[in-house]
């Protein structure tokens, strides 16, 4: 049997409403009260569990880069470098790191995730970034570049 | 977990007391500084169910300072729940009955509204003046930085003193 639409696939009825209905109560195992045994409220509630998972497979993925965004964020201030500034920085460098990776070095290897920003910041200040004005922390010194150099 | 891990896992989540003085400081742009430090959004393994935000103490909350003449516009609403229970207070008349209440209420608000919130409040310790207790003082070790500078308020002999170029007569009035 082939469904065209997901419409005609819930509208369809099968031959034994056993396996129907099991089919249904399968999804609404874990409820409580009557919308897990009872099957025309069961139904109800499987289908509005079944359109917030499809929604929430997106939400997921932004609290998740949300979530990176903030870690990445806390874990560059702590070093004196705004996150905007660190992820121009990096960029110049060409260092094309993402969210996830950057936050798993700031938990997991402070250290390298410390040399990141003296990088970015060194960079930022090899082009004369306007915006790095407004930092007050002292830039890091140990960190030397060819057009350091040439200034 | 070798000691020296073990130490460092300790340092890093222990709960830190953080100080910040609110002596001429906007409430409401401070608030947004005092919230990050709250929930532990400075830490790199922040996690909103985990349980790692740090305390902060504010002093000097009588001496904030509002922009322009927000003292005077900026209303606190309060219903108390019965008919006719409205009420509206002027900044400055709710700065009057309590010093704390108006960066407390701002700290409240900049938090999004959730069951932790609540929670997040109550390691908000504020005091009206530079005075803390003994037991409140022993544990914070650690400062946050005002967002903007104090300005330098003249002293009345400073202006006295200041060296003239002229005097004016006393019975000078400017036509």
């Amino acid at each position: 049997m082939v469904f065209q639409t997901a419409a005609l696939f819930i509208r369809s009825r099968g031959p034994d409403a056993f396996w129907r209905k099991r089919r249904i109560f399968k999804l609404s195992a874990h409820f409580t009260g009557r919308k897990r045994n009872c099957y025309s409220i069961a139904v109800r509630y499987v289908h509005r569990a079944l359109a917030y998972a499809t929604q929430s497979r997106k939400l997921k993925k932004e609290d998740m880069a949300n979530l990176w965004t903030t870690r990445v964020a806390a874990g560059c201030e702590e070093h004196g470098l705004p996150y905007p500034l660190f992820k121009d920085g990096l960029e110049k460098s060409n260092i094309l790191l993402n969210r996830k990776v950057l936050a798993d070095l700031a938990i997991w290897e402070p250290y390298s995730f410390k040399a990141l920003t003296q990088i970015a910041w060194t960079k930022l200040r090899e082009e004369d970034d306007p915006e790095l004005n407004e930092v007050q922390e002292t830039p890091p010194s140990n960190v030397i570049t060819r057009g350091l150099l040439d200034k | 977990m070798s000691a020296l891990g073990r130490v460092r896992q300790w340092n890093a989540f222990s709960q830190v007391w953080h100080l910040f003085d609110a002596k001429w400081q906007n409430p409401f742009q401070s608030a947004a500084v005092i919230t990050k430090y709250l929930m532990g959004k400075h830490k790199p393994f922040y996690h909103p169910f985990a349980n790692c935000g740090d305390v902060v103490v504010v002093i000097n909350s009588r001496h904030i300072a509002l922009l322009g003449d927000e003292w005077k516009k900026r209303v606190y609403f309060h219903h108390t729940g019965y008919p006719g229970g409205a009420s509206w207070t002027l900044a400055w008349e709710l700065h009057e009955k309590s010093p704390t209440m108006i960066l407390e209420k701002a700290v409240y608000s900049s938090m999004k509204g959730n069951l932790q919130r609540r929670h997040t409040m109550k390691r908000l310790i504020i005091y009206p003046d530079d005075i803390i207790p003994e037991d409140i003082h022993t544990n914070i070790s650690s400062q946050i930085k005002q967002l903007r500078k104090v300005p330098k308020v003249l002293e009345s002999d400073e202006v006295n003193n200041f060296p003239r170029i002229f005097k004016l007569p006393v019975d000078y009035v400017p036509s």
